[in-house]
Formats: structure tokens, sequence, C-alpha cells
């Protein structure tokens, strides 16, 4: 029995012995693989440290000398005399380097504590950032306080891992004052990287997105500077190798003028008008002015707009993103009556004294056109058509010279083509011919069609700042200057690196005479007791102007109806366009107003507050003058 | 229990001891190096490591104190321990914003995920020798052994750590395959992990984790982003030519080019300071040691002794193996330590503990197993 037992233990151990040895057969195999691995990585340190080691040496030589590039201010933008509208500040910048931080949690939870935030949303930057190697650093927060950039200067002990970084942003001077004209910046993405310089930019550069900013960006970006310093522990720099420095970016001086744009712009947004202001010296082509409302908020896009932010201004009926002023197309009105009286005198279709007929209506084919005034101006030459804007009067020419001959002057005065002024993606508006409705529609033109295009309804289509330019040419007598925005540029010690001198387009020879005649219509338009914009008349200087309508709809139910009953996006647009001295003039001012309805009581009050301000000196000096004959002319000679 | 035998004193494996001490005295010196300067703030990491060596050390001495039998029954409630650690971790580190793998213990931050490879290893070595079937395992017979590497592994995917988990991995097929499948588990196992593999691939792993692996295939795409580590890493040891800069004279740890240049890629300063020649020192030893370990195994009295063994030696050695790799740019940066070398409490004290039940194996490997009875 005891034997028994002890033979069948024998037997189990035997066999436990056997599947030991099968086990340990593995293990000498496993020895093998264990040898084989230390091979082969022996054989790799071989070839890293002895077959290439020099190769490796010179590597980690320079290695050592870390280049670091130093950001180059960014150029100032400057008015007409100098006074600055954009320019750089430092933003500190609190960074986190995750390899150098210890206890990050409890570095976080003070660092919120310190700077006033939500601990996620320090964490939320930093999950951003995983994946990227951990001595890159991660923003934190960006353009602290003063009190806060000291606090952490002082206890940066007590912050492993915190750093700050300094970087250059930009600073509006006047707030958004002609934001559309300036623009912004915005990080560089892939596209812009791929076609820019790769010397010049890299991955994480500002760049001009928008406006100036992004025309001007080879002016305004200076060029980098680099550093190349040995660094030691911690990314401390140990030893100065060389040092460039950054060359900091040009000024650009615009021609605008501050005071006049923030009037501009200031009676646009107080009424939240929504439209553009645009006004040039007649002799130069120089923008004084060029507004576009609403305006929208440059800081909303600095270091990239929110979604949020973004969709509000998509969605926006008043079309903030819109440059109205090159952008914006509009049909031209009453203004484009200019145009017609050019042809017509030029023709030879009429001269001045030639006088039409208006009953408050012109039968033409089957259809009635009116007269804005229905019970008809009677008989009226060409000064009077002009300035009470009579409509009959001008139907008549227009069917005289045909819609082709109207659309030569046009563009003579600068409509249907861009203006080339230096602001992005300007619109060349719509000056139609029969050529052109047969391209169009495949269709022939109505003669009726030329009848609204003589009043510069339909088909015309013109940006503010082409009315403007028309406007200039037919104050200065037939010059057709370039409109500019940038005066000169300039480097920082002040000394002029380009300067832009007026630039004549074409000239109008031999139609000088006509656009005396049409001037002394529009001065009659201000002056007038007859005329449509008595509101812009100034005493002590002579304005001469035009109003104009430009229909949005020509739906019947809501014709006479009253002003305020039209929905505001049916109400026509109000123009207003003028220059001013009329015997010598000097500057011409264009506004629009959307849905404004009215271009004298709209539109013509900005023009006239632009004036007085422009004139203030010589308006001064008409009043202290005034007022010294009064006192002349007080019986006795006694002073009061 | 508790009582120790003489004779485990005349057993006790002073080469083994020797090797550890050798290996943790070489970590010590290049980890002082790594570090210098010190930081200004906190305690500096050299004072902390030698606190962890006497922890660890303590541990080892403990691990030896008694019978490794006795892991046999108490293997389940230390792996449910670890779990519970697992999830404790997972839900700390998602409250703080899901930046962190550890439970602060206020000296040290423990990483579970650390110990719950030694524990896979004991847990797989129990199931094992429990179940011993000599002519292969089928497909069910590893039901239990999978689930119990599953339960880890997707508790450390969640974290995330890639690397870790992926580690656990290798432990279940190292440990699996050494006591024998069936040829037809094979074929079900390599097929599932292919499905897997692609379906991880497609699904799991994160940008960041895949951009790794791209980056290591096509390293020139990127070389200031995630190249830039294998390459100061190579810059590094190669630059460290036959004899090395010298102790303390590396420049690229010293300058900071080599990113975690104390953790994961602590070697490179070995290697940059040391050159060839020291390298090949410091692997002769490290891999020695292995084998020693393998020996141990061999020389184990029973089976679940010599899994234990097998196990722990598989679980530094592919550590080592993966981490050098990695270094020396064969692998994609993945986030193993070299065990003992690489600074990190909870990776050390693993290891040690490790070693502990190694040296157990080793002294007790003339006992029978009767006699404990």
């Amino acid at each position: 029995m005891v034997k028994k037992i002890f033979k069948e233990i024998e037997e189990i151990q035997e066999r436990d012995d056997e599947a030991l040895d099968i086990l340990k057969r593995r293990l000498v195999v496993v020895a093998v693989i264990v040898m084989i691995f230390t091979s082969l990585i022996v054989a790799r340190l071989w070839y890293l440290q002895v077959n290439s080691g020099e190769e490796y040496k010179s590597l980690a030589f320079n290695n050592r000398v870390r280049i670091r590039q130093v950001a180059a201010p960014r150029g100032h933008i400057v008015d007409r005399n100098g006074k600055e509208i954009v320019t750089n500040r430092p933003s500190f910048n609190v960074v986190l380097i995750r390899e150098d931080s210890h206890d990050i949690d409890d570095v976080l939870k003070r660092l919120a504590g310190v700077l006033h935030v939500d601990i996620s949303e320090l964490w939320k930057r930093i999950r951003e950032a995983a994946g990227t190697p951990l001595y890159i650093p991660v923003v934190l927060k960006e353009d602290i306080t003063w009190d806060t950039l000291a606090f952490l200067e002082n206890h940066n002990q007590e912050f492993s891992g915190i750093r700050i970084e300094v970087v250059p942003v930009r600073v509006f001077h006047y707030g958004d004052l002609a934001s559309h004209i300036i623009g912004y910046l915005g990080i560089i993405n892939k596209k812009e990287l791929a076609e820019a310089d790769p010397e010049k930019y890299t991955g994480e550069d500002l760049i001009g997105k928008m406006g100036l900013e992004k025309l001007r960006e080879n002016d305004l970006r200076g060029k980098k500077g680099s550093n190349s310093t040995e660094v030691n522990a911690r990314g401390f720099e140990q030893k100065m190798l060389k040092s460039d420095d950054p060359i900091s970016g040009k000024e650009i001086r615009l021609t605008l003028d501050v005071d006049l744009q923030q009037i501009a712009e200031g009676m646009m947004d107080q009424e939240e008008k929504s439209g553009a202001v645009v006004a040039m010296e007649v002799k130069t082509g120089r923008v004084l002015v060029a507004a576009s409302a609403p305006k929208i908020h440059l800081d909303d896009f600095t270091g990239g707009i929110s979604t949020e932010n973004w969709n509000s201004l998509l969605e926006n009926p008043k079309h903030p993103l819109i440059n109205k002023v090159v952008q914006g197309t509009y049909p031209p009105g009453s203004t484009y009556k200019m145009v017609t009286a050019l042809a017509g005198l030029a023709t030879g279709a009429i001269t001045e004294s030639t006088v039409f007929n208006c009953p408050g209506h012109y039968q033409f084919g089957n259809r009635v056109y009116m007269c804005w005034k229905h019970s008809g101006h009677g008989a009226v030459d060409l000064r009077r058509a002009i300035t009470e804007s009579c409509d009959v009067y001008f139907y008549q020419l227009g069917q005289r010279v045909g819609v082709d001959v109207l659309a030569e002057y046009a563009h003579r005065l600068g409509l249907g083509e861009k203006t080339g002024v230096e602001l992005e993606h300007e619109k060349s508006g719509l000056v139609p011919t029969r050529q052109w409705k047969l391209k169009q529609y495949k269709q022939k033109w109505q003669d009726g069609e030329t009848l609204s295009i003589a009043i510069g309804q339909g088909f015309d289509l013109a940006t503010p700042m082409q009315v403007n330019m028309m406007t200039a040419t037919v104050a200065n007598g037939g010059k057709v200057l370039l409109p500019q925005v940038v005066d000169s540029v300039r480097d920082t010690d002040g000394s002029i690196v380009e300067q832009f001198h007026p630039k004549l387009i074409r000239e109008l020879t031999g139609l000088g005479r006509y656009l005396a005649l049409i001037r002394e219509g529009l001065t009659g338009v201000v002056n007038n007791d007859h005329g449509t914009a008595k509101g812009a008349r100034i005493e002590g200087l002579t304005v001469a102007g035009k109003t104009g309508t430009a229909q949005v709809v020509k739906l019947a139910q809501y014709k006479g109806l009253k002003d305020e009953n039209i929905p505001y996006k049916y109400r026509d647009h109000a123009w207003f366009t003028c220059f001013a001295p009329a015997e010598d003039p000097e500057i011409a001012i264009t506004v629009l107003v959307e849905h404004g309805l009215h271009g004298g009581s709209e539109s013509a009050p900005i023009a006239k507050a632009i004036l007085q301000k422009y004139f203030e000196a010589r308006l001064q000096a008409f009043a202290k003058e005034k007022e010294e004959k009064k006192i002349k002319t007080v019986p006795g000679g006694v002073r009061p | 229990m508790f009582r120790i035998d003489r004779r485990l004193f005349a057993n006790f494996d002073w080469v083994l001891l020797l090797l550890l001490l050798l290996i943790c005295g070489m970590a010590y010196f290049s980890l002082y190096s790594a570090t210098y300067p010190p930081k200004p703030w906190g305690m500096p990491l050299y004072l902390k490591q030698c606190y962890l060596l006497l922890i660890g050390f303590s541990g080892f001495l403990f691990l030896i104190s008694f019978d490794y039998q006795e892991l046999l029954s108490w293997n389940y409630p230390m792996y449910g321990l670890i779990i519970i650690l697992l999830v404790v971790a997972f839900y700390m580190g998602k409250s703080a914003g899901g930046a962190q793998r550890w439970i602060n213990l206020g000296f040290m931050k423990l990483q579970p995920s650390e110990p719950a490879k030694l524990m896979l290893v004991i847990t797989l070595a129990s199931y094992y020798s429990r179940n011993e079937i000599l002519d292969g395992y089928s497909l069910k017979d590893i039901g239990i052994p999978i689930l119990l590497t599953i339960v880890p592994f997707v508790l450390i995917m969640l974290q995330p750590d890639l690397g870790t988990a992926l580690m656990l991995g290798v432990i279940f097929v190292s440990m699996t395959v050494f006591v024998k499948l069936r040829l037809s588990t094979y074929a079900i196992l390599s097929g599932m992990a292919a499905i897997v593999g692609a379906f991880g691939w497609i699904r799991v792993l994160k940008p960041y984790q895949k951009q790794r692996i791209e980056t290591f295939f096509n390293p020139e795409t990127d070389p200031m982003g995630h190249g830039y580590q294998i390459l100061q890493s190579k810059i590094a040891v190669g630059s460290g030519e036959m004899f090395g800069k010298g102790y303390m004279k590396g420049t690229q740890g010293h300058l900071h080019f080599l990113p975690e240049r104390h953790t994961d890629f602590a070697f490179s300063v070995w290697g940059e300071e040391w050159g060839f020649v020291g390298s090949v020192i410091f692997l002769a030893i490290y891999f020695f040691m292995l084998l020693w370990g393998l020996n141990v195994a061999i020389s184990a009295r029973d089976r679940f002794g010599m899994l234990l063994a097998y196990g722990i030696v598989m679980l530094v050695f592919w550590q080592a193996v993966i981490n050098l790799m990695m270094i020396l740019g064969f692998l994609p940066v993945v986030g193993i330590p070299l065990p003992l070398f690489s600074y990190g409490g909870s990776s050390l004290l693993t290891t040690l503990f490790g070693m502990g039940i190694l040296m157990n194996v080793r002294m007790r490997r003339f006992q029978t197993s009767s006699a404990k009875e």
C-alpha cells in the first residue's frame, strides 16, 4: 500500500520533471533570442558611434548653437499729416514649457488664480498641444496686465515651467477707423505659406489678411533678426555668438485725413446708416475719406475671429464685411445725369439753350415714363434740368444720343471699369450697351431701356469710388486721375522710400466748356431755391453737387406708399455727390446711404459736415470778415 | 511563514545582487549628469532617486522573506487592487483634463500601469501553473488569460498610454507562447490580432499616436516635431564616438537638445558621455543580468517559479529592447522606459520588486514543493 503511494508520487514527479525539462529547453531558445537582440543593438551602436560618429559629432556641435528669430516690429500706418492710426505694443503672454514643469497640477491651480481664469481653460490649451514635443511652449494666456506680469516675474521660482514671452501686437489708435482700408493680421495659413518666401515666413507668423495690411505686406513687414546663441540648461542663452538686429517694417503714410474720416464714420454710425463716403482732392486724385459703414471691429479679428462672430458678420443685413467704397455697386441714379448731359453736349444732340417740355411724364411707345415731379417742370433747358433733376429732359436727351454713345461717355468718365485704387476686390460696376445685352441676355436692346439708363437706373451700376472719380473729373475740367490711398512709404527715420505722385489716367480734351456748363447746373442744385440739395448750402463756400436715388425694386405695391411704410430692404439708396468751391474746385465728396431714400436729407448733411471741416480756416476767415463788415456798417461808427 | 531558513542565506544569489547594484549605480551617475544643474526648486532628482532606491530595496528584501508559492494565493486580490488603482487613476486623470496617468501619493506619483505589468506576469504565471496542459493550450483554455490581459490593457489604453498598453500585450504573448499553444490556436489568434490591429489603427489610435508612428517611417517630414526626438537622440549617441565625451560633458544632454533625457531617453546621455566602449560595457552587464535571470528560471524548482522568473526577465527584456531600439532610431517614440536606468519611481520600484521575486525563486530552488506542506 505504502509502496504503491510512493510509486505514484514518483510517477507524478517524473512527469513533472519531464514537463519542466521541456520548458528548460525552451528557456535556452529564449536565451539565444536575447543574445541575438543584444548583438543587434551592439551592431547598431557600432554603426552610430564608430561608423558615423564623426558625422554626428559635427551635427551635435552645430546643435549647440540655437538660432532664435527676433520678430521685427511691423511698420506703422499714419494719416496724411503723420497722425498714427496703427502702431505696435508689446503683448506679454504666459507660456508653459511642459518639459520643465514639475507639479503641473499645483502650478496650474495657482496660475489660474493669478490669471483669474478657470483652470479648465488652461488644461484645454495644454490638451490642444498634445502630441507636440514637450520643449515647445504652450501659450496659456495672451496679453496679461502689468500687475500680473510683475507678480509672475517676482514669483517665477514658484511657477516651474512657466515663462513670459513678448510678442508685438497691433494697436489701433482710432479704434476701428477706416477698418476696411487698414485691414487686419492673422496667422499665416498653409496656402499663404506655400506662396511666401520661405526665408521670410515661418509657420506661426502673422501676415496681412485684409486691406492695406495685406496689400502692403511687403513694406509693412520688416526683416526678422536672429540671435545665434550657445544655449544651456533650460534653453537659457549662455553666450551670444552672433546677432542680426531685426529691421523694422516701413511706415505707410495714407492720403486719408483722420479728422475727415472720423466725421464721415461718426455720422454714418450715429444714425446706424450703412453705405459709403468717399472724398478726393480733385486736382491730385488723393483720397481724403474712404469710409464703409458699418465698420468691422478689427480687434475681433486679431488672432483669428471666432466662428460665432464671423457668422453674425455674415448674417448682418448691412453686410459689414463688404467694403462698400469699391465693392458696393448701386444704380448711380440721377448722378448719372452728368454723363447724359456731357454725351448730349459733346455729340451736339443739344446745346445749352435746347429746351424740352416736361409735363411730368413722357410717353414712349405704349409706356409712360414718369418724372419724379409729377406736376411737371414745364419748359426746361440743361441748367435747370440738372438743377431740378428733371427726368423728362434726360429721357428725351438719352433717346437722342442712344445707349451706346451714353456708354462711351460713361467710360470716359471712369464708369464701368475699375478705378485702379489700391483697395481689394474692386468691382467694375456696369455700363450697358446693345452688344452687352445681346451677349448677356441673348436679347435685343429695347429702346425704352435707354430712357432708364439716361437717368442712371436699370442696368447701370457704379461704386461710390467711381461716382466720386466722375464728380472729380467734372470738377477739375476733364482730368481723370487715379484715386490713391497711399501717399508714401517711409523708413523709420522718416526718409521717403517711395512717393506716390498724382497719376493722370486720361484727359477729356475739348470738353472743357461743356463740363463748365454742367458745373453751373450742379451749382444750382445746392444754391438755387429749386435745387434738390439746398441742405448742403454753406455760407461762404459755393458747393456744387447732385443728389441721386438708386432704385432697389420697382414693385408697384410700394408705389405711393409713405416712406416709413416701405420695408427697409426695399427702400431706395440715397446718393449725394458734390465738389467745392464751385469756382475752383478742390475736393469732391460722394455719399451713398443704403436704403436712405433721399439724397438731399440723408446723404448731403454728411458731405456738408466734411466740407465744413475741410474748409474750416476759410469759413472762419469768412465769418470774421463778415463780422467786421457788420461792425463797419453800424451807423455813426459807434462800436457796440 | 516568515521564518527564514538558514539555508536560504547559503543559497542567496550574490551575482544577481551585484549585477543589480552595478546597473543601479550606473543609472544613478547618469541621472546626476542628465539632470545637472539641479532645478532651483523642489527636491533634486538624484536625492529623490536615493529614497526610491531605499524603498525599492526594502521591498526587495521583503519579497525574498517568504516562499514565492504564497503568491499563488495572493495573486487575484492583488490583481483586483491594481485594477482599482487603474480605474482611480483614469478618473483622476479625467478630472484633471486627461493629461495625467498617476495617483498623487504625496511623496511620489504612482503610475498604476507600471505595477500592472508585473501583476500581469504574476497572474499569468499563476494561471498557467495551476492549469497545466502539456500538449498545447486551446483557444478555450486561454480565454481567462486573455480576459485578465484585456481589462488592464483597455484601462491603460484609455489613459491614453499606447506604449504601456502594448507592453501588456507583449507580456501576454511571451508567456502564452512559452507554455505552448495548439497550432490551430495560433492561426485563430493571429487572425484576430490582425483584425483588432486594423480596427485600432482606424478607430482607437489618437492622431498624435498615429503621427508618431508615421513620423518614424518618414522622419524628414517633420524634423522639428516628432522626428526631432529620435534625431536628437541619434545625434547624442552617435556623437559619443568610441570613447564618449566624458562624464558630465555631453553637450546634447546638458544643452537640452535631448527631450526627456533623464526618463525615456536616459541611455542617450550615457551613450553620449561614455561612447561605444561605455555603452557596450553597460549592455554587457545589463543583458548578462537578463541571461542570469533566465538561468534562475532554468534552475527553478517548479513550474510556477519557472514561469515567474521567465516572465519577469521577459518584462525587463522587452522594455529594454523597445527602449533601446527607440533611442537608436529603430522604433517610433512609444514611451517605454529602460528598466532600472530611466528615471521614474513607479517603473524603478516595479522592476526592483520583480527582481526580488526573481531572487526569491533563486533562493528556494532546492526546496521541494512538498516541504512547504
